[in-house]
């Protein structure tokens, strides 16, 4: 059969987009995420069931008020000196990083720039927010996920999804805050 | 970007700064230097240095014995009103924080068109030529708190805002109500060594002084103070009454 | 459907526009947006838990206390402590950024350790009879210049040279200071003490050219460079039409100033070499053990040609004696050791520069400042651990007498506090009195008590200004804009010289238009500066508050150096 010519016209047109399309919703993500694993296979819920641990045990504000993020080799020493289960993984880590004193370098999902300042304590204590909110139910995961880090620009994917400027605006106009630039930035 | 329900008590910091104090020293130039992360630029001359707050040396106009001098620190000068540089800037790189009146400058929206500079009548605006530079290790000395800009962006003094997050931080801490006003100083005012620069918030205190070209109608939050009519004189001038004492350099007035 | 070249552009097309409904482009925009702010070239600083720790500023001998903020244990902020009873939270320009010292890029590294101390106990092994090994201290008064008198009280024909260091004015009492060039209001002293004493005395500052001082004193004599002596002389019941001769001040002036030295005293005459009147100050005590050590000797007395090995202190900032006073006290094979943060000093005519740990690296204790009467006992801390390779100058000194020096701070707090004197301020508030070791460890003063009567010791305030010598030939007289700055100082003083001609630097001169037109030299040009002492490359700046004949000079161990003596000297292109 042969089709109207205008209809052939666009074939290449329309084939082009949908080309695109492909490969910008499948290929393209794939792409541009390179995929890092974490130093070690760290289990929120192990420390969080058996040793009985809450968010901020590790997470904990300083006397200051400034967060001290993900926590530094002292806190982990401060119990696995030895050996406090049967995995290779925290044999692994003990020869690796504690016995040798040497900091593993984490990759902080929710890095931000340089230029941006986010103030913890004031999102926990005085907003009253949970970690959950913005971190997602770190604390029930077996494992440390992928980082998946943007190649060119070296964020990670967590941040592309859910904490972008935009989403930390929208949130603030759904509260009502008032807030300005220097706010969020230094 | 603003709504209508505020949480803190709106404070509006400015400074009172007592001409007849100043020794031209210095120190609150290289304070702010190392607070706000602002690289030596050696290069350039005074022209390209990155100096949010700088001492200019003014005089009588006299010649020989009779001439007196004196030392006029300038930074920002906070404009209360329809501040030039946020006027003019097409990034809306600029704007004014309504709990603390400062006049915020985003060096990660800057594209570097200059605009500003050109606006701003007390030439407070600096602008990164180069991308910073430490001498290899001081990187190490570098505060935490404040972002260091690359080249072609704008940057100015932002009252060490980072020093009222931090202070706004501890009070959390303290468990003090959010509506207190927290008890913060810059560090040139920090560093004075003849506590010629005072740092006030002037929603809590009235103070008293001229202000710099006052008939602009910028009405600037940094009052300035002497005894000396000269000196008050020189708030007025839009442009230098006697030669320059640096041959070659800009006329350093105001 | 054939593949023409048309049809391939409508492929593309398609495929841009369909791309623009993908993630893609956007994506990659606000990609290298990102990009850009991580540029190599933007370092990030490092984070981490901030904490304070309390010292004192060791770049000169006004030792302010210091708090300075750490992140991650590293100095990254320095501030004065309010409650000090003497420093009262100021810091000048040098020591609020001075936690960059470490840093600096002359800053030096290595030296021939081995080679210098070969030398130099080849040199003690083969010393003839009136040859001497000498120590030169640039800061005396402290525990490490007991630690040399010691070491040359054991090493043969041993000698200690040092400024004297036991006099203090007392400026609390003063009711009337007249200032010969001196900086009361710009780094003299301690600068907190006397802002906090400004409303107590009327500042009369004679100096040519209208420095800081000049413009926030009470009142400025303009004197022409050179006439201090005879102002001076005038003052003290001299000619007044001679000294108004020689000032270019009028009769009126000195004998009004004369009027009022007398009238509303105690007056105080302070100019850059001493003062009148001083007091005697006694020491913070010592071990009675080290009292066998030499006494200090005055290099003006030393015989021509004495000095077989020259071991000189520079590792604390301080007064720099000229070269060409030195030079003729030395042998022709005169081994001379320097001990320095730089090359910038003695190194320039030491045979060995041994690089020395800088302030805040290294544990030193600091004398008092000209404007304390009582001693004082304080530690500059340290905060960052200095590189490998330094070499302490009192261990190796101390080494050649086959002295053990390591302990001598702490045997000399355990002397101050046997003593009993004196009182201590503590900035943390922490320490327990009693633990004088560990409370000045973490930043405390020890204050001694005012002797009821010091002697006050009438000093013929020395003529330093007459250069008969040169006075004919060398066209510019001499005066200096800067405190006696230390050898090294942050790279960011870059922001009050080079960015802002605020003050001038460690190389910075100033001289009139008409000078400057004379020399064929223009605004920033690079000249050299000679006087009978030696030369010394400069940085011009065309001033012409800067009377005509006149040449202000910067602060900095090479000018020191060379102008330090001489009154006079002459620009040269280069």
């Amino acid at each position: 059969m042969k089709l109207p010519k205008s209809i052939t016209a666009i074939v290449p047109f329309v084939a082009g987009v949908l080309l695109a399309l492909a490969a910008g919703w499948t290929a393209f993500p794939r792409a541009i995420y390179r995929a890092q694993r974490q130093p070690v296979n760290f289990s929120h819920r192990v420390h969080a069931d058996k040793a009985g641990q809450k968010c901020d045990d590790c997470h904990s504000f300083r006397a200051d008020g400034t967060f001290a993020g993900v926590p530094t080799l002292d806190k982990c020493s401060g119990c696995h000196a030895v050996p406090m289960g049967n995995t290779a993984e925290e044999k692994a880590f003990i020869d690796r990083y504690v016995t040798p004193g040497r900091e593993p370098q984490w990759l902080v999902y929710a890095r931000q720039p340089e230029n941006v300042y986010f103030s913890h304590i004031t999102h926990v204590k005085l907003a009253g927010m949970k970690c959950e909110t913005c971190h997602g139910n770190e604390g029930a995961t077996d494992g440390l996920r992928a980082y998946q880090e943007d190649r060119v620009s070296g964020y990670s994917r967590d941040v592309f999804r859910s904490m972008k400027m935009d989403d930390c605006v929208d949130c603030h106009r759904r509260q009502g805050m008032d807030h300005s630039c220097l706010d969020c930035h230094k | 970007m603003t709504s209508s329900k505020k949480t803190i008590k709106a404070a509006r910091y400015g400074m009172t700064i007592d001409i007849d104090r100043c020794n031209g020293c210095g120190a609150c130039m290289v304070a702010c230097a190392v607070e706000n992360n602002i690289p030596p630029v050696p290069q350039g001359g005074d022209r390209k240095g990155l100096t949010w707050i700088r001492v200019y040396k003014v005089d009588n106009g006299a010649q020989g014995a009779d001439r007196r001098s004196a030392f006029v620190p300038m930074l920002c000068q906070q404009c209360g009103n329809e501040a030039p540089c946020a006027h003019v800037c097409p990034q809306n790189a600029v704007e004014i924080d309504p709990a603390t009146g400062i006049v915020g400058q985003m060096p990660e929206r800057c594209l570097g068109c200059r605009y500003c500079m050109a606006a701003c009548p007390y030439h407070a605006r600096y602008y990164n030529w180069w991308d910073p530079a430490w001498p290899a290790g001081m990187e190490r000395t570098l505060n935490p708190d404040v972002a260091p800009r690359m080249r072609g962006v704008v940057e100015k003094c932002n009252f060490c805002h980072a020093r009222w997050h931090a202070a706004r931080e501890q009070a959390a801490a303290d468990g003090k109500p959010d509506t207190e006003p927290v008890n913060y100083v810059p560090a040139c005012a920090e560093a004075c060594p003849t506590h010629a620069i005072r740092f006030v918030d002037l929603n809590q205190t009235s103070v008293e002084g001229f202000r710099m070209l006052e008939k602009l109608g910028t009405e600037p939050k940094i009052f300035y103070q002497s005894k000396r009519d000269w000196v008050r004189q020189i708030a007025e001038a839009p442009r230098p009454t006697a030669n320059g004492s640096k041959q070659g350099k800009e006329a350093s007035r105001g | 459907m054939t593949t023409t070249r048309r049809n391939l552009f409508k492929l593309a097309g398609g495929a841009a526009a369909g791309s623009l409904l993908t993630p893609a482009p956007w994506r990659l925009i606000t990609d290298t947006a990102l990009l850009s702010e991580n540029w190599p070239g933007v370092p990030r600083p490092k984070r981490g838990e901030v904490s304070y720790r309390f010292g004192n500023c060791a770049l000169c001998t006004a030792g302010c206390a210091v708090r300075a903020r750490c992140v991650a244990g590293q100095p990254v902020a320095l501030a004065g402590v309010e409650a000090h009873p003497l420093s009262r939270g100021a810091l000048c320009t040098y020591g609020i950024a001075g936690h960059h010292l470490p840093y600096h890029p002359a800053r030096l590294r290595q030296g021939p350790v081995a080679e210098a101390s070969a030398a130099v106990q080849s040199a003690i092994r083969t010393l003839r009879p009136n040859e001497h090994c000498a120590v030169l201290d640039l800061r005396p008064g402290r525990t490490a210049s007991w630690t040399y008198r010691r070491a040359m009280a054991s090493v043969r024909n041993g000698m200690y040279l040092a400024s004297e260091s036991n006099t203090a004015v007392d400026l609390a009492s003063a009711k009337t200071v007249l200032s010969l060039g001196v900086p009361v209001l710009d780094g003299w002293g301690t600068p907190g003490n006397v802002w906090a004493l400004r409303g107590g005395f009327h500042l009369i500052q004679a100096e040519p050219v209208e420095s800081r001082t000049a413009v926030m004193a009470d009142l400025w004599l303009p004197i022409r460079a050179g006439s201090e002596a005879a102002l001076l002389d005038a003052v003290r019941g001299g000619s007044a039409s001679d000294a108004a001769a020689q000032t270019g001040l009028s009769e009126q002036q000195i004998a009004s100033l004369a009027r009022e030295l007398r009238e509303n005293g105690p007056s105080l005459v302070l100019d850059r070499n001493g003062a009148s009147p001083m007091i005697a100050r006694r020491e913070a005590p010592v071990p009675e053990e080290w009292k066998k050590a030499v006494p200090a000797t005055q290099l003006a007395s030393v015989s021509e040609e004495s000095i077989r090995v020259l071991l000189i202190d520079e590792s604390m900032p301080g007064e720099y004696l000229p070269w060409s006073a030195i030079q003729p006290k030395l042998t022709s094979d005169c081994v001379v050791v320097s001990f320095a943060w730089s090359k910038e000093g003695y190194g320039r005519q030491a045979r060995f520069t041994l690089p020395a740990a800088v302030y805040p690296e290294v544990v030193d204790d600091i004398p008092p400042a000209i404007d304390s009467p009582a001693a004082m006992f304080r530690l500059a801390a340290a905060l960052v651990a200095p590189p490998e390779g330094m070499v302490s100058p009192t261990g190796f000194i101390a080494g050649l007498a086959g002295i053990d020096a390591k302990n001598a701070l702490q045997e000399r707090v355990a002397a101050i506090q046997k003593s009993g004197r004196g009182s201590m301020f503590d900035p943390s508030g922490a320490a327990k009195p009693a633990d004088l070791w560990k409370a000045l460890q973490a930043g405390a003063t020890w204050i001694d008590d005012r002797e009821p009567r010091a002697s006050v010791i009438s000093t013929q305030i020395a003529s330093p200004l007459a250069d008969d010598k040169n006075r004919s030939s060398a066209p510019l007289a001499i005066a200096f804009s800067e405190p006696r700055a230390a050898a090294l100082v942050s790279p960011l003083m870059s922001k009050v010289t080079n960015e802002s001609g605020l003050r001038l630097g460690t190389h910075g001169v100033a001289i009139h238009p008409s000078d400057a037109r004379g020399a064929g030299l223009a605004e920033g040009s690079r000249a050299r500066l000679e006087t009978a002492s030696g030369f010394v490359t400069v940085d011009i700046s065309v001033d012409d508050t800067v009377p005509p004949g006149v040449i202000q000079v910067g602060g900095g161990p090479d000018l020191q150096n060379v102008c330090g003596a001489n009154r006079r000297g002459r620009v040269v292109a280069l």
